[in-house]
């Protein structure tokens, strides 16, 4: 039977095989060979690719060099989305590998956030972290660490250290014995066809008479169509880190086994393959 | 990603979705398309005039800032830095209708706003 823990270990080493592709659309001096990588899906695009960033350097003139971009069959790819999110919204259903374009100028402004550093991805993680414990704990656990414990979890992530980052992460896991679970959940759902980037709201974990509320009851309340009615076909799937938990599943468990290192539960609703 | 097209010559008059806030309205907030923002300035920063201010929904946090910093009359060299709850950046792209609804109290979201770094 496998132990909680066991799952901690799989959401973090969870990967996503993609193919890196040069756009048609740039300039090169010979032609360029597609570079396939391993990404993980708890991690940023900017943070792993330095190495497609190299590759495809070789074969390219510096002055038709600016930043480096991806984009999937015309969306551009938001780097500050963790990848494994970005790739259960756009491309889970489709075969394997990944299929990425990579692109080094007509940097999209209006879809885009800039990403000049790794400390520019550094402080996007650190406030979503402390975003989540401002939702979870009224920031009193993140503010008691010391800086090098931020940092921790950060060089945790950055060079793919489960234990070094746990090892601060569980703290903000906890919650007082009394409470049933966090104060507010730290979530975020996704669509592809939206006009918001996403919904997060204030959610409990626990009814006011003292009740688990599970997966279900979040979308019950904030995507009732994702609940498929009986005898009705199923319209969407519900997919956290690339599978789709049972509804009944207790909200504060997810929040606790399935967040991603940025201790946000992202939660991708996709429509249901039509085969 | 955002609804409307930003051009850098807009003033405060040409902004319909940032306008000063009326005197306390009631009804349910999730009809309101607009928010109440409360801006204190941190450090060194100028103290706006006007504070209050009605916001709409889907206005992006990097908008606020630029609207912010226009107002100001800062450098195009200066940043901004805008925190909630006095701990966190929110993400540029971030909408301020999900961060009212998150982080709102009293009917407003305060945002604290400094041109240096504040709170890491």
């Amino acid at each position: 039977m496998a132990d909680d823990k066991d799952v901690l270990r799989d959401v973090w080493f969870g990967r996503i095989p993609a193919c890196f592709t040069l756009s048609p659309e740039e300039t090169t001096e010979r032609e360029a060979e597609p570079y396939y990588l391993l990404l993980p899906r708890v991690s940023y695009l900017t943070l792993v690719t330095d190495k497609v960033k190299k590759h495809f350097l070789r074969v390219m003139k510096a002055e038709d060099v600016e930043e480096m971009w991806f984009e999937y069959e015309g969306t551009p790819l938001k780097w500050h989305y963790p990848i494994g999110v970005l790739f259960d919204l756009h491309a889970s259903n489709t075969a394997l590998p990944w299929n990425v374009s990579v692109h080094f100028k007509n940097f999209p402004e209006h879809d885009l956030l800039h990403c000049p550093s790794n400390s520019v991805i550094e402080a996007h993680f650190m406030s979503c972290i402390k975003e989540a414990d401002a939702l979870k704990h009224k920031s009193q656990v993140i503010n008691d660490m010391q800086k090098k414990d931020h940092k921790q979890l950060w060089m945790g992530l950055q060079n793919d250290k489960f234990d070094q980052f746990w090892a601060m992460n569980r703290k903000l896991m906890e919650y007082p014995i009394n409470e049933g679970g966090f104060r507010y959940i730290p979530f975020r759902i996704y669509q592809t066809m939206s006009d918001r980037p996403f919904i997060q709201k204030l959610f409990r974990p626990v009814s006011p008479e003292g009740h688990a509320l599970t997966l279900g009851d979040l979308l019950k309340e904030l995507f009732p169509a994702a609940i498929c009615v009986e005898d009705e076909p199923k319209r969407f799937q519900v997919m956290i880190h690339g599978i789709e938990p049972l509804l009944e599943t207790p909200i504060q468990w997810l929040s606790e086994h399935l967040s991603h290192p940025d201790n946000f539960l992202h939660i991708s609703i996709i429509p249901a393959p039509s085969d | 990603m955002s609804d409307n097209a930003e051009s850098p010559t807009e003033t405060q008059k040409d902004d319909p979705s940032i306008q000063h806030a009326a005197i306390e309205h009631t009804g349910a907030s999730d009809e309101k398309k607009k928010i109440d923002v409360l801006l204190k300035a941190v450090g060194d920063a100028p103290i706006m005039k006007t504070k209050k201010w009605s916001v709409e929904r889907g206005r992006t946090v990097q908008s606020l800032a630029q609207f912010i910093s226009r107002f100001l009359k800062l450098e195009p060299s200066e940043q901004l830095f805008i925190y909630v709850n006095q701990s966190f950046a929110p993400s540029p792209d971030q909408e301020v209708g999900v961060l009212f609804e998150c982080f709102g109290s009293d009917g407003k979201l305060v945002l604290h706003y400094c041109k240096s770094q504040a709170w890491g």
